[in-house]
């Protein structure tokens, strides 16, 4: 396997080609590669079968790995600053790409939103991540049992508002959350990298099924023109 | 490879193996080059073209099933003018042997494609899906009444020499009717099956789980049906070259098809799990005709044993 881009993503079988139908998508969330062999890392949040299938499997199950797979975020030209911004299960991509970037010189600030202090990700684990890049952690729950009370974009935005000078915001997590970064973006005229993520049959074009609409009336396809799309190249209304 | 003979026809045209790729499950043929060559198959049919660009449904357009999904994609494509300037040319460099699926909401749009094509090389033939509604007659769908179906596939045949296939729905109402329309119109083979027109509901949202409420049922959860509907208009056809489709994902799948009648294969939803499945698929069914004796793939076409 190529050495993936952070905001790329695997498709992975569960069950043994059984069931599920499909095979699920996680981003990738760390890659090793030795002198035959490579290793990736995922996380994975449980919420249906095909995620619950990895509860509990043996070590040494064997499974079938599609990937990487789409675009990532562009590292070649790395931004001076980022607010990485993590809705839930949307840190992978982000941690990945705040470890690939640590000897890049760009600064890494990532918000991490959550419902409950109980559903952060390794809070410590994050911290690290983003020290290492000379940023901060900054962890949010919506009901304020841990960090900041309230949503992860209105932590960015007040920063935004205080003077923050990140070049560019870096998201991944649920639409609603991705579109308030879209529109943070749009208002302090920075670029707005989102990471998205819809139902996928395939992960490989061929299928039209995890299509976002565009403000020319046409369409995107998630897995291959993505996962990572500019905030607006995406028409939120319709979607 | 042994020397098992994989070579078929469908009529008139012959194919070097029995395996194409399905409309609307391998692009253009081109997008999956690295993982399974189109050149490599019998052939590709590609993603059904309209005259103009089409944008599609809304999402959501897809919904995981036991042994399928469900799709409502709209007959999302890019028309059959950059089809033919940007997708041909490659698939005729590689020695594809393509087929194009043809759509449209009146008699003049599968006129329209098909009259484009003619002005190019390299297309193999035409596919006519015929499970669209006719604006103009009230959106019955060409392939539920046998009157429009024979008018349509008349037509589209006074338009082009090519193989003329008609890809058959298994939501029409008479099976053998519409079978019968279509080589009464100068059909020279017929495909099926289409998708089988379903549902899907989320009962925590109390909602379809599709923008467009009904989708096409695919993969092997359909495939029985399909077999059934290969070998009943087999029986009553048997001289019509058929094209069987509908949730094969094994060679011994393949073989099948093959017996209950059918000349060649596609393979569609399999693609989306494995993107080699045809090709592994082609290495399983030359593995069962070696393990068989079978010399030639096409002595298997038909011959169940009833
Ligand atoms: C590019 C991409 C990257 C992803 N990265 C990760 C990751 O790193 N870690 C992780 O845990 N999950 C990730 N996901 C989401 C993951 O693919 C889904 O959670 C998984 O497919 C659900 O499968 P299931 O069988 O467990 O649940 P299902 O029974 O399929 O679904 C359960 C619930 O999850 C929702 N859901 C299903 N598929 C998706 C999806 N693709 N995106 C969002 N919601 C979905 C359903 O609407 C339903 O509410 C990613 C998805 C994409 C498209
Ligand atoms: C996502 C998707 C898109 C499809 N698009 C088309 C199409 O454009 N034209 C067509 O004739 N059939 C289309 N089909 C139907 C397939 O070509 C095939 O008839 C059907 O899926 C059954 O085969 P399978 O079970 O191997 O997928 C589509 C199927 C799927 C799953
Ligand atoms: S998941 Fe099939 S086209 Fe994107």
């Amino acid at each position: 396997m190529p050495r993936p881009v952070p905001g790329q993503f695997v498709m992975v079988e569960s069950a043994g080609g059984g069931l599920p139908f499909w095979r699920r998508a996680f981003s990738v969330a760390g890659f090793g590669a030795g002198e035959e062999s490579c290793w990736l890392d995922l996380m994975i949040r449980e919420v249906g079968p095909g995620t619950a299938f990895w509860r509990g499997v043996p070590e040494g199950t064997g499974t079938r790995v599609l990937g990487p797979l789409g675009n990532g975020f562009p590292l070649e030209e790395p931004p001076r600053s980022v607010a990485l911004v993590a809705g839930g299960i949307g840190l992978p991509p982000l941690l990945y790409a705040a470890r690939e970037l640590a000897g890049a010189g760009t600064r890494c600030d990532l918000f991490v939103g959550a419902a409950t202090a109980e559903e952060l990700i390794d809070p410590e684990g994050c911290a690290r991540v983003a020290a290492d890049t000379g940023g901060v952690l900054v962890p949010c729950t919506d009901d304020g049992t841990a960090g900041e009370a309230g949503l992860v974009t209105g932590a960015v935005e007040r920063r935004l508002r205080d003077g923050a000078a990140w070049s560019e915001l870096w998201a991944c997590g649920p639409n609603p959350m991705l579109r308030a970064v879209a529109e943070l973006g749009r208002a302090y005229g920075l670029p707005a990298l989102l990471a998205m993520e819809e139902r996928m049959a395939c992960g490989l074009g061929v299928c039209l099924g995890c299509v976002v609409p565009t403000p020319d009336g046409g369409h995107l396809r998630v897995c291959t023109e993505g996962p990572v799309l500019r905030g607006d190249a995406v028409d939120w209304e319709a979607l | 490879m042994s020397g098992v003979d994989l070579t078929t026809a469908v009529g008139a045209l012959e194919l070097s193996n029995p395996v194409l790729a399905a409309s609307g499950t391998f692009g253009y043929g081109l997008d999956l080059v690295d993982l399974c060559p189109p050149e490599s198959l019998g052939g590709v049919v590609t993603k059904g073209l309209s005259p103009r660009p089409r944008a599609g449904a809304p999402m959501p357009r897809i919904a995981e099933t036991a042994s399928g999904m469900l799709n409502a994609i709209g007959l999302e494509n890019i028309g059959v003018e950059a089809f033919c300037r940007e997708k041909l040319p490659e698939l005729r460099a590689r020695g594809a042997v393509v087929i194009v699926n043809v759509f449209g909401e009146s008699p003049g749009d599968y006129l329209r494609v098909i009259e484009r094509c003619e002005a190019e090389e390299g297309i193999h033939g035409y596919e006519l899906n015929v499970s669209c509604p006719n604006v103009s007659s009230g959106g019955m769908e060409f392939g539920h009444d046998p009157i429009l179906l024979q008018a349509l596939t008349r037509s589209c045949r006074e338009a082009t020499a090519r193989p003329l296939w008609v890809k058959l729905s298994p939501n029409a109402p008479d099976l053998a009717g519409t079978a019968r329309a279509a080589v009464d119109g100068g059909a020279d083979a017929l495909a099926l099956i289409n998708t089988i027109r379903g549902m899907a509901i989320d009962p925590w949202a109390r909602r379809p789980m599709l923008a467009r409420t009904f989708g096409g049922l695919s993969g092997p959860a359909i495939l029985p049906v399909a077999l059934r509907m290969v070998f009943e208009v087999h029986r009553a056809l048997p001289e019509v070259p058929l094209v069987g489709l509908g949730g094969i994902e094994t060679g011994l799948d393949v073989v099948r098809f093959l017996l209950a009648g059918a000349s060649a294969v596609q393979v569609g939803t399999a693609t989306f799990r494995r993107p080699r499945a045809m090709l592994e698929i082609l290495g399983e069914l030359d593995d069962y005709c070696d393990r068989t004796g079978t010399e030639r793939v096409r002595d298997l076409v038909g011959a169940l044993e009833v």
